[in-house]
Formats: C-alpha cells, sequence, structure tokens
C-alpha cells in the first residue's frame, strides 16, 4: 500500500487545487484572479501525473522510485503537502478580514501629489478604496469634491467611536496583504468583519499629501449590509 | 537446526513486533494527548483570527506556488530523461577559469530548484567536469533559470529592476564561488560523489514521470515548510519588532539572509515570499532571494548528503557571505 504513496500524494494536491480553482471561486481568497489557468491546468496535470504513477507502480510491481534514499513511500517531507491539500479540501481557510488589516498600520501607497485622470460620470460612482484613499490624499484636482460615491469593505473599529470600512489590497497572494480604509462618519457602528457598501460623500481634511490627511473621512446617507464579494482583496 | 532457526526467527519477530508496538504506542499517545487537548484550540478552530490568518497565509503561499513548483519540474524532469549529460561537458571549456562563468551562465537553461541541482552538479562531477564550474553551475542553476526569474517579475509587478538584480546578484555570487573554489578549494574536502543520491541513469518517458513525480514531492515538501515557517512569522512576530530591523538598513540585510536560511523557501517560490515581506528594504529583500536558492537548512543537508560534511559546512559559509556582499553591493547599485 505504502508504494502508492506518491500516485494519493500527487492526486490529493491535484483534487484540492482544483477544488479551488475549477469548481469554486475559493481561490480568491488566496491568490489573484490571474493565476486561475495555471491553477486549473496544474491540477489537472498533478491528477494525471498521480494517475500513471499508479498505473506504473500497478503494471510492474515495482516502485517509480528507483535506488533513493528515502525508500517506496517517497520523500518523507513530501508527506507535508496533505496539510494544505486537506485543509483546502475540508475547511478551505477563509479570507483575510479584520485580525490582519488591524496587524497591519494601514499604509498609504507612497505617491506624490499630482492630478488623476476624471472620474467616470454618473453619481454615484463606484471607487475601490485604493483609489479613494489615493485621491484623497493626493489629488491635486479634488476630483472626489461634489461626488456622490460608494464603497465596499469590511468593518474596523478605532479608537472612540471611530469605524471604518477597510480592505486589503494585494498584489501577489494573501501573504503580501496591505490595507486601505476610510473612515465613516454619519452612521452607527455594525458589527465588526461584517461586509457594508457605503454611499457618501468625501469630507476633505489636512494639507494635501500630509499625514493629517489620512485616513479620508466620507459622510455617508446609507450604509447597506451586503455578501462578501467574490474576490475578497482588492488589486494593489 | 532447521527447527532451532525458525524458533530464533520467531523470537526475534516478536521483539521487533514488541518494540514497535511499544515505541509506536507511546507516539500515538503524546499525539493523541496533545491533539486533544491543543488540537481544537489550535489547529482547526478557524474562528480565532490569528489561527485563521495562519491557515489563510499559509495556503496562500502553497497554492501561489503549486503552478511554478509544477512547471520547474516537469522541464527539469525533461531535461533529465532526454537530454544526455555529456551534451554539458562538450560544451564547457578546458580552462577552469573560464569554465566557471561559462557553467554559472548555463545555469539559465536548468529549470530546476535548489534540490534538482544538486544531484545534478554531483553527476557533472562524475562525468569529469571540473569541480568549481559543477559548483558554479549547482549555485546559479536554481537562482537565474527563466521560471525563477518569471516568478520574481510576478511577485515584484512593475518592478524589472529587481529581476535584473537578482540575476545579477546571483550570477556573480556564482561565479566568484566557483573561481574561489579553484584558487583555494581542496579536494580531500570533497567527497568524491558515489553513485547514490541522484536519479536512475537512463532516459525515456519512465525516467520522465519518475523524476517528476520525485522532484515536485520533494520540492512541494520543502515548500510547505517554508510557508508555515512564512506565515508563523507573519502572525507571531509583532510588527514593532520587524519594525526595529526595517528601520536599520545594515541589520535588515542581515535579518533576511538569515531568514532566507532558516525558510528554506523553493528558489521557484521564493520571491513570493520575499513580495510579502513588505516592510524591507529592496536591498534585504534581494538578499532573501539571493541567498535563499544558495544556502539553506535542506540544502545543507542535501549537499552533506553528496559531498560530505566537510565540503558542505565550508561551502555553505563561504557562499552565504559572498551571497550577502553581492547583493548589498548590487542592491546598492540597481535598487
Amino acid at each position: 500500500m505504502r508504494r502508492y504513496g506518491p500516485a494519493v500524494l500527487l492526486a490529493l494536491v491535484g483534487a484540492a487545487i482544483l477544488r479551488v480553482s475549477l469548481f469554486s471561486e475559493l481561490y480568491l481568497r488566496y491568490v489573484q484572479e490571474g493565476l486561475r489557468p495555471y491553477l486549473v491546468v496544474s491540477g489537472v496535470v498533478l491528477v494525471l501525473l498521480g494517475v500513471v504513477v499508479a498505473v506504473l507502480v500497478r503494471t510492474d510491481g515495482e516502485d517509480p522510485e528507483h535506488g533513493h534514499a528515502h525508500g517506496p513511500a517517497g520523500p518523507r517531507v513530501a508527506w507535508l503537502l496533505t496539510l494544505p491539500a486537506l485543509a483546502l479540501l475540508l475547511f478551505p481557510p477563509p479570507a483575510l478580514g479584520s485580525y490582519s488589516a488591524e496587524r497591519e498600520a494601514a499604509q498609504r501607497a507612497a505617491q506624490g501629489v499630482g492630478s488623476f485622470p476624471a472620474l467616470p460620470s454618473g453619481d454615484p460612482v463606484d471607487l475601490t478604496l485604493g483609489e479613494f484613499g489615493s485621491r484623497a490624499v493626493y489629488d491635486s484636482a479634488r476630483s472626489l469634491k461634489g461626488r456622490t460615491i460608494r464603497l465596499t469593505g469590511f468593518v474596523t473599529r478605532g479608537d472612540g467611536g471611530t469605524w471604518y470600512v477597510t480592505r486589503l489590497l494585494v498584489s501577489c497572494c494573501a501573504a503580501d496583504a496591505t490595507t486601505a480604509k476610510a473612515e465613516v462618519r454619519g452612521a452607527d457602528a455594525p458589527p465588526v468583519d461584517t461586509w457594508v457598501t457605503v454611499t457618501g460623500t468625501w469630507r476633505p481634511r489636512g494639507a494635501l499629501g500630509s499625514s493629517a490627511a489620512w485616513p479620508p473621512v466620507v459622510d455617508v446617507t446609507s450604509v447597506r449590509r451586503v455578501a462578501q464579494p467574490d474576490n475578497p482583496y482588492e488589486k494593489r | 537446526m532447521e527447527n532451532r532457526r525458525t524458533v530464533a526467527d520467531g523470537i526475534r519477530l516478536g521483539l521487533r513486533a514488541v518494540v514497535y508496538a511499544v515505541l509506536g504506542g507511546a507516539a500515538l499517545i503524546v499525539v493523541v494527548t496533545v491533539g486533544s487537548v491543543l488540537g481544537p484550540l489550535l489547529a482547526l478552530d478557524l474562528s480565532t483570527p490569528p489561527v485563521a490568518a495562519w491557515w489563510t497565509v499559509f495556503t496562500a503561499i502553497t497554492v501561489q506556488g503549486v503552478p511554478f513548483l509544477l512547471l520547474g519540474t516537469v522541464v527539469s524532469a525533461a531535461i533529465g530523461a532526454f537530454v544526455p549529460e555529456r551534451v554539458f561537458t562538450r560544451l564547457l571549456p578546458r580552462r577552469e577559469v573560464l569554465a566557471v562563468p561559462v557553467a554559472g551562465a548555463a545555469g539559465v537553461v536548468l529549470p530546476g530548484c535548489e534540490c534538482a541541482s544538486v544531484p545534478v552538479a554531483g553527476s557533472l562531477m562524475r562525468r569529469g567536469v571540473a569541480p568549481a564550474a559543477a559548483l558554479a553551475f549547482l549555485l546559479s542553476a536554481p537562482a537565474i533559470n527563466p521560471v525563477v526569474l518569471v516568478a520574481t517579475s510576478v511577485a515584484f509587478p512593475g518592478q524589472p529592476e529587481m529581476v535584473l538584480g537578482r540575476l545579477a546578484a546571483s550570477l556573480a555570487t556564482a561565479v566568484v564561488m566557483g573561481w574561489l573554489w579553484a584558487r583555494f578549494g581542496r579536494e580531500e574536502w570533497l567527497r568524491p560523489p558515489k553513485r547514490s543520491g541522484g536519479h536512475e541513469p537512463g532516459g525515456g518517458p519512465r525516467a520522465f514521470v519518475s523524476g517528476l513525480q520525485h522532484d515536485f514531492l520533494h520540492a512541494g515538501g520543502f515548500l510547505v515548510v517554508g510557508a508555515a515557517a512564512a506565515a508563523t512569522f507573519a502572525i507571531v512576530v509583532p510588527r514593532s519588532l520587524l519594525e526595529v530591523f526595517t528601520g536599520s538598513p545594515w541589520l535588515s540585510v542581515l535579518l533576511l539572509a538569515l531568514l532566507a536560511v532558516v525558510l528554506c523557501v523553493c528558489s521557484e517560490a521564493d520571491a513570493f515570499v520575499a513580495a510579502s515581506l513588505s516592510g524591507f528594504s529592496p536591498t534585504a529583500r534581494l538578499a532573501f532571494m539571493v541567498v535563499g536558492p544558495m544556502v539553506d537548512l535542506k540544502l545543507i543537508a542535501l549537499q552533506t548528503g553528496t559531498f560530505g560534511r566537510a565540503f558542505a559546512v565550508r561551502f555553505s559559509a563561504a557562499t552565504w557571505v559572498v551571497a550577502v556582499a553581492s547583493s548589498v553591493l548590487v542592491g546598492w547599485w540597481l535598487l
């Protein structure tokens, strides 16, 4: 039975990858959208490889692993692959939320003050929290002024009664997440980690590009609870 | 006579069963106790935010690494199975001083991670390639091959200087180490690699499947180790402590160069880990990516197995110093 170890492992890892990339959108909790085709191909290749290895073991009773130091069960360290594989199959870990956002001091994208491309017309205009923050702190043309904007994120709490609508920005995988957030005024705070869509207007504060302008503030007229979006992160 | 042997065999078998039962039983009791006391609390309780975040970061690094790991092992298994090794020997210049940079640059063509390059370097030495050249190849192959460079550019979008810096610093380290070996290296440190630790000679589809499954599982296991260490590091180490080091450019370079040794992340996935260490200076992250494929705990183990301990200790220590120095120089120049 141990001779089938490598085959089972390969198929298990392949199945786990396919479960989050092909049969669901769960991969978006961990990596960026662009990786999906590669994940699907990898999953298929791994499952096929597992089958081929199993057939080879079965047909000539000889394990496909020749004269190597770690015996018929394959490299022992490989069994660690069962950890992430079983995790993905049995209890896919949730998207990062307020815990990670609060550990990570919200970072302003380091950039200079300048002008931004015009916002699309029509109110309310949907913005990512990253874009809202950049425009609020760095836009010399003040393109947010007088516009009704809509932001989607989860709830985090600050000192006193303040609360924020927050989103994690990911450039590659969840391990490199950084935080973008906007302070919400004019509405009571929903429970932490609730996903909300807030609609309102930007309230300018602080000098342009200074740390007093951060985090940006939004005066809201409505706070609506929403389901967690398929992609819980924003692309950095 | 016949009978006595049977009895002796029976006793030996019985003893072995008892030993197995005692050892296995003790291990099982420990696992079950620890598991039942701590398990629900620590390992599986996804409602505890730090635990959930640990699992998410851990699986994220693994999921991100798998496609690149697979691509790398497919190509390296194909080369191992279908390209005869004499091709490499014929392409190298006879003079050692010239062979070292050529072998270092030749690392570009072997898209494997570091676990694959140790046996290849061993077999190159067996086929009469000068050790200095084989060692330059050993160091450069996992660091500068196209898969690793593509992975680096994906991990650092919009920062081509990071890819260039990695290429330059890694190649420089490999060539300098080759020359150092040619000048100061002693044959007696190097236990002549025996016919072990490598893959079955020969080629064809069977060798391909065998090499592929072995390399993927082996490297995949180490990827999981690296992901777990990186996730633990991200969750356990308080931000403020990291900021102590991120504030000082020299300490942060040394810290990440040591971290690369301890984390043992596969070279095809380490760029993603480096990208996640967002508080550190670009030079420190470059040092992480230059040291990682050349010196880490699993490589020291692999080299000890193939070339002997006397070699592994001296070679790894010297490589670490050269790698840190070259990444500082390249970082100062490029980043």
